[in-house]
């Protein structure tokens, strides 16, 4: 009887020393997370019902920033903007990413090497990123034009102008971010399994049919990973923007980030940028649900 | 035979393609560099001088003007107390959140995933206004502290990944054998996941050199960082070449130094959660 009686009583002491401890261990990670995250994102939620810009006055309008936001077509243009910025983005980092990963992935000697000084660029900052491509793409004293020049094709103004403004800051963040999808795609395909791979070279299958019939479905869960956190980064792009165009010319490159950063430091419209983070936070939410909602479909739809 | 010869011209095709793509890679960063050894005379020649003599008095003059090396300095300041804090309060973290169980484990999980995608300006409008009441505005130790927003989430879920590793027999042979809890942590998960947490002590620190935003908003002068005294060259982007492609250059150097001596670490840490 005793012999029971003993652990019993130890056990539920021990629960209750877990039970405490826990906290302990949990417990500054959720002080920090509520001053720098909890705390934020309370105050931006509440101070978007109301109009202030850094005075002393602040007046409750309930929904009405909300309302001037969601029928001004500038804020839907530059979320317009934001959207065409991450989908050229995303689709051109993945698809170089991905053929880089299975080019190198092929190589024999000197794979390592490639693979780390394909690296590089990963451990650059966004804002020294836009300021090489400053100068390489100057217009008329940048070297990409000279290039282009001497080997008589036709140049470009490239942040310079309303139509390749856009379309140049893809480029420079293809040149930053496609080592973080062909690192990733790289390690994936590493750790697929040989025999399928060799059975349909045997049976005669092209590289196409491999790659299109056993790569991508056996890859899929990470190409998911890397999409999701690619597209999370490109709808926050701020660094690469403001360090080459500003948003210009005109608004044609102003994105979601930007445009806060100048509502409240520029316009001094404190609430109203605190109103658009809010919007942008929840379009944030609600891709990447969708991405995850699809990501949970696609393996029972894929697999024989 | 021709089944080879197919092979053989594929990896041919393969060195060639991934020559060209290192050569992308490469030549923007040694072209900057370029431009940085060169006179202002010789940085703005068109059609661009190729053999020249190295000068390095931009590297002089940048130590020397605008606050770069107080920045510098700032920079590596916070990078340290950002990546010690990362770790000191999301190493326990990361255990309780693999082994032990408590109210609210759930939504504190998924809480670290949301606060890593939203927006930074969400964050940094509200932590400005509380950091001017506070007096944490434009410091070092304010600055590493608001970085946990994105940096402590990131953190704790690499450091999830690399415990998990970690077979759960040995937690409990250690406590049967009467070590406490700390004691687990301490004398089995540190040892056998000290590569885990390089890695992410590694990962952690570029994230902090390299960030921008919050820097810029939430720093003025005294705490101003390196990306921000870089970014401070920007108007200037037209006249001064060679001031601008030294700052970046001196700005890239620690982190290059990280990459070429933790390469394996890094690929480790970037490919955990997405392989796994």
């Amino acid at each position: 009887m005793s012999i029971q009686a003993k652990p019993l009583a130890e056990s539920k002491h021990a629960s209750r020393q877990v039970f405490n401890s826990s906290w302990l261990y949990i417990g500054p990670a959720i002080i920090v997370m509520g001053i720098t995250s909890a705390y934020p994102v309370v105050y931006s939620i509440v101070m978007s019902f109301f109009n202030w810009d850094w005075g002393l006055k602040l007046d409750f309008v309930g929904l009405k920033n909300y309302v001037m936001y969601l029928t001004d077509p500038t804020f839907w243009r530059v979320l317009g903007h934001t959207i065409y910025f991450t989908v050229g983005a995303v689709t051109v980092e993945v698809l170089l990413g991905m053929a880089l990963a299975v080019i190198v992935n092929r190589l024999g000697y000197g794979m390592g090497i490639i693979r780390t000084l394909l690296m590089i660029p990963l451990m650059v900052s966004g804002i020294i990123v836009a300021l090489m491509w400053k100068i390489l793409l100057d217009p008329t004293l940048g070297i990409v034009n000279y290039f282009l020049r001497s080997l008589s094709l036709p140049t470009s103004a490239w942040f310079g102008s309303p139509s390749s403004a856009m379309p140049s800051i893809i480029l420079v963040d293809t040149w930053w971010q496609t080592a973080f999808v062909f690192i990733v795609l790289s390690a994936g395909l590493r750790s697929l399994p040989q025999e399928p791979f060799e059975a349909a070279e045997v049976d005669g299958a092209s590289g196409w049919q491999a790659f299109r019939y056993l790569t991508l479905p056996m890859l899929s869960p990470v190409l998911l990973t890397v999409l999701i956190f690619r597209t999370i980064d490109c709808l926050k792009v701020f660094a690469i923007i403001f360090g080459t165009t500003g948003g210009g010319p005109e608004i044609v490159t102003e994105v979601m980030q930007t445009l806060a950063y100048r509502t409240a430091f520029k316009f001094l419209f404190l609430s109203r940028s605190m109103t658009i983070m809010v919007i942008f936070s929840l379009i944030i939410l609600a891709i990447v649900m969708i991405y995850i909602r699809f990501g949970e479909r696609t393996p029972a739809k894929s697999s024989p | 035979m021709d089944f080879r010869k197919k092979r053989l011209i594929f990896t041919v095709i393969a060195y060639i393609l991934s020559i060209l793509a290192l050569i992308a890679t490469l030549f923007p960063i040694l072209w900057i560099f370029s431009i940085s050894i060169k006179t202002q005379r010789d940085a703005f020649s068109m059609p661009p001088v190729w053999i020249f003599k190295p000068v390095w008095s931009n590297y002089v003059k940048i130590w020397q003007t605008a606050g770069f090396a107080q920045a510098f300095q700032n920079s590596v300041i916070v990078t340290v107390i950002g990546v010690i804090l990362a770790l000191v309060v999301g190493i326990p973290a990361a255990y309780a959140l693999n082994r032990l169980s408590f109210r609210g484990k759930r939504f504190l999980t998924l809480w670290l995933l949301i606060a890593y995608m939203f927006p930074e300006f969400l964050f940094i409008i509200p932590m400005y206004i509380l950091y001017q009441h506070l007096g944490l505005y434009d410091t070092q130790i304010g600055l590493a502290l608001i970085y946990q927003v994105f940096v402590l989430p990131f953190a704790i879920w690499l450091l999830r990944g690399f415990f998990e590793d970690v077979p759960i027999e040995l937690d409990d042979a250690a406590r049967i054998d009467g070590c406490t809890r700390f004691q687990t942590l301490r004398l089995i998960y540190f040892p056998l996941t000290a590569p885990g947490i390089s890695a992410t002590a590694i990962l952690t620190a570029i994230w902090i050199w390299n960030e921008l935003t919050i820097a810029l908003a939430l720093t003025f002068d005294a705490a101003k960082t390196v990306t921000v005294a870089v970014a401070g060259f920007r108007g200037y982007a037209s006249i001064d070449w060679g001031g601008m492609t030294a700052a970046s250059i001196v700005s890239i150097i620690p982190m290059l130094i990280f990459a070429a001596f933790a390469q394996r670490y890094i690929v480790e840490g970037l490919t955990l959660g997405a392989v796994k």
